[in-house]
This record gives structure tokens, C-alpha cells and sequence, in this order.
């Protein structure tokens, strides 16, 4: 055998190794990214496994109908490889959350790919026959073969998927593939028909994926924003938050990390019933704060009252408020109150801000998350409450999101305690937001005012008097039923509830 | 290729991922070791110095900044005294109070809290009402403490068994039979907590001599920790595990070495009750007692005189002649006084003193553990399963005490840094072994300690630590031995010498504990009083 007979040989060999590599590695990023996105990791990767061993069975048989220029053909193959197997997890990314038979595309895949690597082993194996004694090819290959499979299956889990991540993973392994089909093309461009148009295609296909590699931080934002149900019109990172906006057809919703804080379609029963039981109750609401609110849906309602002269909010994220000020869009859905001259944005913690503030207000409109951790779950404390009612007149009224009495009334009615806790007289009610079920609210207030609910504007699309009435009546379901704990910083029943309630209902 | 460039091929690829994986951990640590001035310290060990320049005349001299001194001085300025000098080694008074602070908060170098007091402590509740600790008047069937200063939840968790538990009791994963042994040694604990001794005092108090000297209870003084839990067939590893972990966190001495009395002490002498607060809450500071110690300092100011170290005190004319080294224009000074605190610990007192006969007690009965405390100026970090991010953060089986996030009593939301405390008491081998080690130790050789340590339950602390400093504590604490409590040995190092010259240190209780160190200041300022009163 020459010395040139024999190089080949070796990097077709090499070439071998590099496949069974891949190949596996793409069979893990496949099964791994599964039981990520599906869950189930076991039925994920027993499928996967199974349905590519399946395809790679049919690769072999597929490989007797090719006759003719085999080398060509196993460049082909392996640039084909490399093109599937490296933008497979990228792909999956993308479309998860678009697809609605997101198994077929994954399997289709994984069916891909198996059955290409399926070929390339035995169309080697016919193009070395000529070349080598056939119990040496047999024993080389199929060395070579296992040895990739046992690097791919160790280098996976320890160095790929945390240095790399999964989409960088399937890239790095497609650009090898198609640097080595390329090396192939150019190295037996002599005995290859039509070398150089392999030559070109594996260079386009490589600055592909090195383009991909380099954004695949973007991929996986797209891929997160399309988990919404509607049209993502608006997405954006902040220190604080991950802010999205979708729309469809009929309504625009907001996300805050996921949780959904309006629907365009029925925000106005969520803040009429805000703002207008405390605010009618009112005889001259002239200084009003607002924590928390930043889409400034709240400032709208308040801003029906001519008595309010300064309206100052205090809302953590300035993306927030600033997108609330300026996306017309948006500016539409609050009538541009943000920008009211009575409107003083202030971008501070609330905590923060209140243990600072010396002004007293006459109403105070405190609109947070739910208390859903314990970073939030202070804002919901005696301690907090204390500063809150330091900061009222003392005819003021200050009013607070409490969460769904139906789904959590333990939560509901502890806020409640801790109100009275501080010394606050409170009035609880609740109505029907459809996005979010049932939804409470508590007043509170140092001293009860003369007259409850009397100056309603009109009009209102939600409320009316006789609504209002209703609103005060809780049905059994949405009482507590027992002692509840006051929340204080240092024993946050509130968090304890509330994680509780909530669990237990979703997990219905 | 044959196999060689094969085999270097695979080498070639393996050598591609690491240098992949060590593009991202390319990461500085910033920081430096501190020590408590041990080279300055240390001359008085091992330098002769020449005779003082001047004198000058004062009433009353206090030897050592921390929080025996300073709570002596409080008392004496409170009972009009204008005629006083302090004297420390260090920059700043506070001793183990000493904090420190960075852009994200504040941090403490020694303990990160108190106990609610104990209610039958007047002095010292007085004290923390002027704090704004307590927000209730004296009169008050309850006090009120001020909520942004009791430990918020969540208080503490501890990693075991591959888990974060809400707690540090072990229980998840713990078997029934352990966790009986736990519950019943809890139940001993609460006994012990309310019982009383023959002569109706409290059978564990603090200060410790408050407690009850009933032999049935002082004769646990006569063996360890340990060997008390053995007498009771206590021999849960968990269980064991857990006192172990409390008399290392405490007193900086492992069980098998600590006074059974001492090591129930810990459990037994909190009895602190207010209106929004129980005895096993405590308050906290970012910058931990540095926090009280400030408060202290606050009126005291004009009577400090920082890195002054004292070489010798004689007996001249009735009076004592106090000779310090003042490190900033190097040279002995020397300032006669009429009394004398010495608030410094024993080993330190017997150099001064040139008393050798005292130095030869304090070698053959005391010993004083070492500790390195390190604050973390870290990003967010990856959690474990369980509970969250807790006050206090304890790994079952680590060498280390966990660590403090001296951030958790900020109420903002959104936090990027956080600064997390952590202990280490150098008790592997013996103190002067420990604390060689330690004081050769470099930066990088801590920082590591710490990162393999925290890298069981913070993965990525590495990449997301940005700054590490390292307080070694040569001397931290006494360790209370059995004997220490109820033998002879406080007594008689503690008397004072020749009606002028007193002794304040918690060293003589064998715990280094704040109402501790606030007591023996007080009590030393009252016997000056005395001695004063009398003489005029």
C-alpha cells in the first residue's frame, strides 16, 4: 500500500471518529434539550435513543442504492450532517414554542440525523474495501466508531453542556463536521466530481453556524419571548424584570417574569375597583401616592378626581414607567398619565422611599406583585404598614392589591390582620377580574372617614353604586375560617400562605 | 495518522475544552488579609522598651478599646467622670465589634447579633432603649424591640443530606431514632432554661455570675460537653453533630474540649422575652455589633487614644504609672493615674503587669482559640434545592461555620451584591499550631479555602465572588475548659490589685459574649467609683 493510499485511509478513518462523535452528541443534545422543555427525562431519552438506532438501521439499509461516486456521496453526507445536527437545538428552540407538534419536529430530527450517520459507516466501508484487508477495516472502523461514541458520551455532561450550553453544543459539533467534510473535499479534490462546489458549499455552511454560535444568546431570548400564546409586540430585560407585551386581535396583556399583570381587555375592573372605592370616599383627595403602578392604569382612575393636585408615584423600574411614558401604544391605554403635570415619577425602592418620605398624603394607592417571595413579602409587613400609615393624613385612605380571596383567602385575610395590626381600620372587598378570577382589595384607614363611597364619577365602565355594595359581601369560600398569623418581618406568614394557596391551586 | 497523533489529536481536543472552560473562570478576586495589629501586639512580648519621655496626670486610665472598656467608660462618664483616657493597639476602639464596610453595606469583623436580652438586665436593656433597639419606655410590662432590627425571616437553613432545611436542628433525612435523641436533648435544654438552684438564682445566667453556684449544676463545670452527652446516651451523630456545631459557633471550642456547664449555657441562659419578640430571636446589623459598638462609642469620643500600646503599668507613690507605646510617633509615654481598668484579656494583662506569676497561671488554665472571619462581596449565586437563602447559612460536616448575609436586614428589593460573613474557628490542632498556620496563610490560599467550602452549595461561587478580605483573629476568645465556670482560677485572676488597679475582660467568664463584656465593664466601673468615692 503506498504511503499516500495509506494517509487517506487515516483520515477517513479520523473522519469516522468524528462522525460517531457528533452523531452521539447530537443525540444527547436532542434528548437532554426533551426532557428540558417536555420533562420526563426518562421517556425522552429512551425515545430518542431508540428512534435514532432505528434511523441509523435505516441508513445502512438505504446505503446499497448507492452506486457510484461514494466519496462525493460521503462528503455530501457528512456536510448534510453537519448542517442538520448543528442548527438542530437552535431549531428546537425556536420552535417549541411556535409549533404545535413540537414532537414530530423532534423526532424528524433525531430521524435525520440517524439515518445520515447510518450511511456514512457502511459507504465507507465500500469506499476502503479496495484498500484495506477486510478484517482490518472492519476492526478499524467500528474501533473508531465506538471511541467517538465513548468521548461524545463523557464530554457532554461535563465540559459541553455547562461551558457551552446546548445550542453552542450542537454548533461546535456541526462546525466539525463540516470542517471535515471541507478538509475531505479539499484534500481528494483530485478523485471528487464537482470538489469545488462542495468546497463552497461547506464554507457557506460554516460562517452559518459560526454567525449562530456567536448569537445563540439571542436565539434563546426569541425563543423565550414566542412562549407567550399571542403575538410578542414589545420585550425587554431590566435589572429588575423581564418585561413582555403581547397582543392578538382584541387585547394587549402585559408580563411581568411571566406573570400576567393587565389585560387591555378588562384592566379597567381591576383599577376601577382600585381606585374609586377609596377615592369616593374621599372629600378633597389632593395629595395621592401611588407605590408600586408603573403602567400608570392607576393614575388614569385617579386622575378623574379635579380635587387631586399631585399625584406622586414610586415604582422600582424606570424601564417601566419610561415605557408607560412614551410607547404610544401604551400611552393610548393609560391617556397619557404618566405625563399628567400633577404626575411625579420617582424610580425608588418603596421600602426605601416611605422610611425617607415626610409628606402626608390623603390617599395612597399601593398596587405591588403579589407577595411571592420573601424580598416582596416585606412590603406586605407591620413594619411597612407602620410607615404607610405614618405617611396618611389622619382622614386618609390608603387601599392595597391583596391578592384572590377565592384562591388564597388565608393570604387575603392576612393582609387584612396585619393592617389592623398596625392600628388601621380596614374595609376588605373583592370583584371579577376575568384574566385573574376573583381579586381582593383592602382599605385602610387611621380613622373612619364621614361617609363611605360617596362622590362615584360617572361614568365608569365597571362600577356603579349598587355594584360597590356587592363588592363588600364575602361568600364563605373567600373567608378565612381561622386565626391568621399577623405578617411581620421576622416571621413572614404572609409568604407562607400565600405559597400555600397558590400551590395548591395550580397544582390543579 | 497512526496512534500517536491520534492519542495527541484526542489530548489536542480535551486541551481545547478546558481552555474553553478556563476562559470563564479567568476571574479576579479582589482583597487582602487584615489582622488585628498582631505585630504591634507582639512587642510587647518580645521588645524592651526605653524609659517614657513625659508624663501626664489623670484620673482614670482604661487599658483596651472593645466593648468591656468602652462600657466601663459609659458607666464612668454617666457618673460624671471627665478625667479619663482609653487606650488601644488598634485605629478604631470596638475590639471583636470591629466592622467594616464596602459599597453594598456594611460588614462586621467579630459576631453578627445579640440574644433579646434578658429581661431582668436593666443596665444593659436601658442601654439598648437608648439604641432605639427597644422602643418602649421603661415602665412597659413588655419591651418592644424595633422590628428592622430583629433577625428577618428567613432566619436560618442548613444544608444536609443534599438539601437546604429551614433550621439548624438537623432533620431532613434524619432518622426517627436520632431525632428523638435530638427532641430529648431540646427538652433538657428547656428544662434547664427555667430551673433554679437551691440559693432561688438561675441555674444559667448571663452574666455568669448571676448564675446559681447549686453543685448540682456547677458540678458540670467538671467534665465536657461530650462526655455529658455520653453520661445522658446521647449519641446521635446528627445530635452530636448539632452541639458541636453550637459550642464552635459560640465559644471557638469544639465539644469534646468545652465545660459541659458552659456548652448548656449556650441553650439554657437566654430568656429574653418582649411584646413582638421571644428569646430565641436576636438582633442584627449588617454591620453586626459594630452596630452597638458605635453606640457606645458615641459619647466617648474625647477620651480616646488610639494605637497606644500599653508596655508596663508599676506602682509609683500610690499611684500607677501606665507607659504606652504610641505607634504613631513610636516612643513611650507615660501617664499617671489614680485607677486603672485593665479591659484587655489575661494573657495580655500578665505582660503588661510584668507579673510573672500570673502569666504562669493564665499558660497553665486558659487558651485562647484562633479564627478567621471573611467578608464575601458576591454577585447572586446558584442555589441547591430547598429552602432559600437564609440570615445565618450552615453546611452539615464543614469545617467552617457557614455564613452570615450581612445584607438580609436591607429592606430594598432587588439586591445585585450581597455581603455574606464568614466564620471559620481554627480549631483542627492546637491554638499556638492554628494560629501560626493561619498568619502565614496567603490570600489566595483563603479565598480557596472558602470557595471549596461554599462550591458544595454555590456552584459558581468562583466566577460570582468579587471580593474576599480575611480578618485573622489570633486570640479571638477564651476557650471556657471545664473548671473555668465555677473553679477558682476566675477568682483569682479577676481580683482586683491593691484597691486601683481592676480587671474587665470577658475572658474571665470564658465566653465572648456582648452582655457579658457590657457586665464587666460595669462592674469594674463601679468598684472605681468606689475606690474613689471612698477616697475623697
Amino acid at each position: 500500500m503506498s504511503k499516500k493510499e495509506n494517509g487517506a485511509q487515516w483520515l477517513l478513518l479520523t473522519a469516522v471518529f468524528v462522525i460517531a462523535t457528533c452523531g452521539l452528541i447530537y443525540e444527547l443534545v436532542a434528548g437532554t434539550l426533551a426532557s428540558y422543555l417536555l420533562g420526563d427525562s426518562i421517556t425522552q431519552f429512551s425515545t430518542i435513543i431508540g428512534v435514532y438506532l432505528f434511523s441509523m438501521g435505516i441508513g445502512s439499509f438505504l446505503s446499497k442504492y448507492f452506486s457510484k461516486n461514494l466519496l462525493a456521496w460521503f462528503i455530501r453526507i457528512e456536510l448534510l450532517v453537519g448542517l442538520v445536527g448543528g442548527f438542530s437545538s437552535a431549531l428546537l428552540f425556536i420552535m417549541f414554542p411556535l409549533a404545535a407538534s413540537f414532537r414530530l419536529i423532534l423526532y424528524a430530527i433525531v430521524l435525520i440525523t440517524g439515518i445520515l450517520v447510518g450511511l456514512e459507516i457502511p459507504l465507507l466501508m465500500r469506499i476502503l474495501e479496495k484498500k484495506v484487508e477486510f478484517k482490518e477495516l472492519v476492526s478499524r472502523v467500528f474501533t473508531f466508531d465506538y471511541i467517538g461514541a465513548l468521548l461524545a458520551s463523557l464530554i457532554f455532561p461535563l465540559l459541553l453542556v455547562p461551558h457551552l450550553g446546548l445550542i453552542r453544543t450542537s454548533l461546535f459539533f456541526g462546525i466539525l463536521n463540516v470542517g471535515v467534510g471541507w478538509y475531505l473535499a479539499y484534500k481528494f479534490s483530485g478523485e471528487v466530481r464537482q470538489a469545488g462546489l462542495l468546497k463552497v458549499s461547506a464554507i457557506i455552511l460554516l460562517l452559518s453556524q459560526l454567525v449562530c454560535f456567536v448569537f445563540s444568546e439571542k436565539i434563546m431570548t426569541y425563543s423565550e419571548a414566542m412562549t407567550y400564546d399571542d403575538n410578542v409586540v414589545y420585550s425587554t430585560s431590566t435589572p429588575y424584570q423581564r418585561i413582555v407585551i403581547t397582543k392578538n386581535k382584541h387585547e394587549l396583556r402585559l408580563f411581568l417574569n411571566g406573570n400576567l399583570q393587565f389585560s387591555t381587555a378588562d384592566e379597567y375592573r381591576y383599577h376601577e375597583a382600585l381606585v374609586h372605592p377609596t377615592f369616593s370616599s374621599l372629600s378633597n383627595p389632593e395629595q395621592v401616592l401611588v407605590l408600586g403602578g408603573g403602567d400608570g392604569l392607576a393614575v388614569r382612575e385617579i386622575l378623574k378626581y379635579p380635587a387631586v393636585k399631585q399625584i406622586t408615584l414610586v415604582d422600582l423600574d424606570p424601564a417601566m414607567t419610561k415605557l408607560f411614558s412614551k410607547q404610544r401604544m401604551l400611552t393610548m391605554l393609560n391617556d397619557s398619565s404618566l405625563l399628567n403635570p400633577k404626575v411625579q415619577v420617582h424610580n425608588a425602592d418603596a421600602f426605601t422611599w416611605l422610611r425617607n418620605n415626610k409628606t402626608k398624603f390623603d390617599a395612597i394607592v399601593v398596587d405591588f406583585p403579589d407577595p411571592s417571595n420573601f424580598s416582596i413579602g416585606k412590603l406586605y409587613s407591620t413594619t411597612f404598614y407602620q410607615l404607610l400609615k405614618h405617611a396618611l393624613r389622619p382622614e386618609g385612605i390608603a387601599v392595597i392589591q391583596s391578592t384572590s380571596p377565592y384562591v388564597a383567602p388565608k393570604s387575603f385575610w392576612c393582609v387584612d390582620t396585619t393592617l389592623r395590626a398596625v392600628g388601621l381600620h380596614t374595609i376588605a372587598y373583592h370583584n371579577y377580574v376575568p384574566s385573574f378570577g376573583e381579586w381582593g382589595y383592602i382599605m385602610a384607614t387611621p380613622q373612619e372617614p364621614h361617609q363611605w363611597f360617596s362622590h362615584i364619577p360617572a361614568p365608569l365602565k365597571f362600577l356603579n353604586p349598587t355594584t360597590l355594595q356587592q363588592m363588600l359581601t364575602f361568600p364563605e369560600d373567600m373567608k378565612a375560617h381561622q386565626l391568621l398569623d399577623i405578617n411581620k418581618l421576622n416571621n413572614q406568614a404572609l409568604v407562607k400562605y400565600f405559597e400555600e394557596e397558590w400551590s395548591k391551586y395550580l397544582e390543579r | 495518522m497512526r496512534r500517536r497523533s491520534f492519542i495527541q489529536s484526542i489530548a489536542g481536543l480535551t486541551v481545547v475544552s478546558s481552555f474553553l472552560a478556563s476562559c470563564q473562570r479567568q476571574h479576579v478576586i479582589k482583597g487582602s488579609v487584615i489582622g488585628a495589629s498582631s505585630h504591634t501586639g507582639h512587642l510587647l512580648r518580645d521588645k524592651n522598651f526605653a524609659a517614657p519621655v513625659a508624663a501626664v496626670e489623670h484620673d482614670i486610665v482604661i487599658v483596651g478599646g472593645g466593648i468591656s472598656g468602652l462600657s466601663a467608660a459609659r458607666h464612668l462618664h454617666r457618673q460624671g467622670i471627665t478625667d479619663m483616657v482609653i487606650l488601644d493597639l488598634e485605629k478604631e476602639m470596638g475590639g471583636n465589634a470591629a466592622c467594616g464596610s464596602n459599597e453594598v453595606s456594611g460588614y462586621p469583623w467579630g459576631a453578627h447579633y445579640v440574644p433579646i436580652p434578658n429581661n431582668d438586665l436593666t443596665a444593659y436593656t436601658d442601654f439598648m432603649r437608648e439604641c432605639g433597639v427597644i422602643t418602649s419606655p421603661p415602665e412597659a410590662p413588655l419591651p418592644t424591640y424595633n422590628e428592622y432590627y430583629i433577625c428577618f425571616d428567613p432566619e436560618e437553613r442548613l444544608y444536609i443530606n443534599g438539601q437546604w432545611q429551614e433550621g439548624l436542628i438537623p432533620q431532613f433525612g434524619v432518622p426517627d431514632a436520632e431525632k428523638k435523641q435530638i427532641q430529648a436533648f431540646l427538652d433538657k435544654m428547656q428544662a434547664f432554661r427555667v430551673a433554679k438552684g437551691e440559693d432561688g438564682k438561675d441555674a444559667f445566667a448571663i452574666p455568669l455570675d448571676n448564675s446559681s453556684k447549686d453543685p448540682v449544676f456547677t458540678t458540670l463545670d467538671k467534665l465536657t460537653m461530650k462526655e455529658w452527652l455520653h453520661q445522658q446516651g446521647w449519641t446521635s451523630p446528627y445530635l452530636q453533630w448539632y452541639v458541636n456545631y453550637c459550642t464552635r459557633d459560640d465559644y471557638g471550642t469544639t465539644y469534646d474540649e468545652i465545660s459541659a456547664w458552659v456548652g448548656i449555657q449556650y441553650f439554657a441562659s437566654r430568656k429574653g422575652k418582649g411584646s413582638n419578640a421571644d428569646h430565641h430571636d436576636v438582633l442584627t446589623w449588617p454591620e453586626g455589633n459594630g452596630w452597638l459598638a458605635a453606640h457606645l462609642k458615641k459619647e466617648l469620643q474625647s477620651y480616646f487614644k488610639n494605637e497606644a500600646l500599653v508596655a508596663r503599668i508599676q506602682e509609683e507613690g500610690g499611684k500607677l504609672a501606665i507607659d504606652y507605646f504610641d505607634v504613631k510617633e513610636s516612643r513611650l509615654k507615660r501617664i499617671n493615674a489614680r485607677q486603672c481598668i485593665l479591659a484587655v484579656p489575661q494573657f495580655v494583662a500578665g505582660r503588661i503587669l510584668h507579673d510573672e506569676a500570673r502569666i504562669r497561671k493564665v499558660h497553665q488554665h486558659m487558651q485562647y482559640s484562633p479564627w478567621m472571619v471573611a467578608n464575601i462581596r458576591s454577585n447572586a449565586l446558584d442555589e441547591r434545592t430547598g429552602y432559600t437563602l437564609s440570615w445565618d447559612n450552615v453546611i452539615y460536616n464543614s469545617p467552617s461555620l457557614g455564613y452570615v448575609e450581612a445584607t438580609h436586614q436591607q429592606v430594598e428589593q432587588g439586591k445585585k451584591q450581597k455581603n455574606l460573613t464568614y466564620y471559620l474557628p481554627l480549631t483542627g490542632k492546637s491554638p499556638v499550631e492554628e494560629r501560626k498556620a493561619a498568619i502565614e496563610r496567603t490570600h489566595t490560599e483563603w479565598v480557596k479555602m472558602i470557595v471549596d467550602d461554599l462550591d458544595l452549595v454555590h456552584p459558581d461561587i468562583a466566577t460570582n465572588i468579587e471580593e474576599v478580605n480575611v480578618m485573622i483573629w489570633g486570640h479571638a476568645m477564651a476557650k471556657p475548659l471545664p473548671g473555668t465556670a465555677h473553679g477558682t482560677i476566675r477568682q483569682e485572676l479577676g481580683a482586683s490589685v491593691n484597691d486601683h488597679l481592676h480587671f474587665a475582660h470577658t475572658d474571665l467568664a470564658g465566653n465572648s459574649l456582648f452582655e457579658e463584656a457590657f457586665y464587666q465593664g460595669l462592674t469594674a466601673a463601679q468598684k472605681v467609683m468606689t475606690q474613689l468615692s471612698a477616697k475623697i
